[in-house]
């Protein structure tokens, strides 16, 4: 079930604190963030994240067609190089 | 055959079925639909006058009911959307994969199509 619209986008709030004061001072320098469960809300826009994927931190350029996505969508947690070929020994 | 919206022509069935041949009218939509204009739904659509079938389509069009060209441009559109952005659901889109979580050891037909059976290569 998607979440109430009452409560709004979830951000968590360390993360908001760092999101608005960069955005006051036009900081474009990355934001490492583990987060993955937060909302891009519009005021990311134009914000450069790094997402915690687990092991490293995946760049993040959020757009504005990103928003009301959540962080962990932009960065995979799973790295698939594709199957080993079969072979006969 | 009768025309409505255009481009679709269903055939010699009672109206609520033959609405459903247009892409984006299913069976709860075409009720309503043949309710609201007041017709009843054992008439076969062949039987319908002009005014019948131009009270249906202007219901569809004053509502905003998107069908045929208009809705597969919009979902298309949406499937671009999310492979711009890189995000997870745009990715398993691009790759013919399920989108929303289930397993892919086994199962997963649907998405992945027929299956491809691996040969055993020779060891040189």
């Amino acid at each position: 079930m998607a979440r109430s619209l009452k409560k709004g986008f979830f951000v968590d709030p360390g993360l908001w604190k760092k999101i608005t004061t960069a955005q006051e001072k036009d900081d474009r320098r990355p934001i490492k963030t583990w987060s993955r469960r937060s909302q891009i809300t519009p005021e990311f826009v134009g914000l450069n994240l790094e997402v915690h994927n687990g092991k490293g931190f995946a760049p993040v350029h959020i757009t504005e067609n990103m928003v009301g996505h959540r962080l962990g969508e932009f960065a995979a947690t799973r790295t698939f190089k594709g199957h080993q070929p079969h072979t006969k020994k | 055959m009768p025309r409505l919206l255009g481009v679709d022509i269903p055939g010699n069935k009672k109206i609520p079925f033959a609405l459903r041949y247009i892409y984006g009218i299913g069976p709860t939509l075409a009720d309503r639909l043949v309710k609201d204009a007041g017709l009843d739904p054992d008439v076969r659509a062949n039987d319908l006058d002009e005014e019948q079938l131009n009270k249906i389509s202007e219901a569809i069009v004053s509502e905003g009911i998107l069908v045929e060209g208009d809705l597969r441009r919009d979902v298309s559109g949406n499937l671009k959307r999310l492979q711009a952005i890189q995000c997870y659901r745009g990715i398993r889109h691009r790759r013919g994969l399920p989108v929303r979580g289930q397993r892919t050891q086994c199962n997963a037909r649907t998405r992945k199509g027929r299956r491809k059976t691996v040969g055993v290569m020779k060891k040189k």
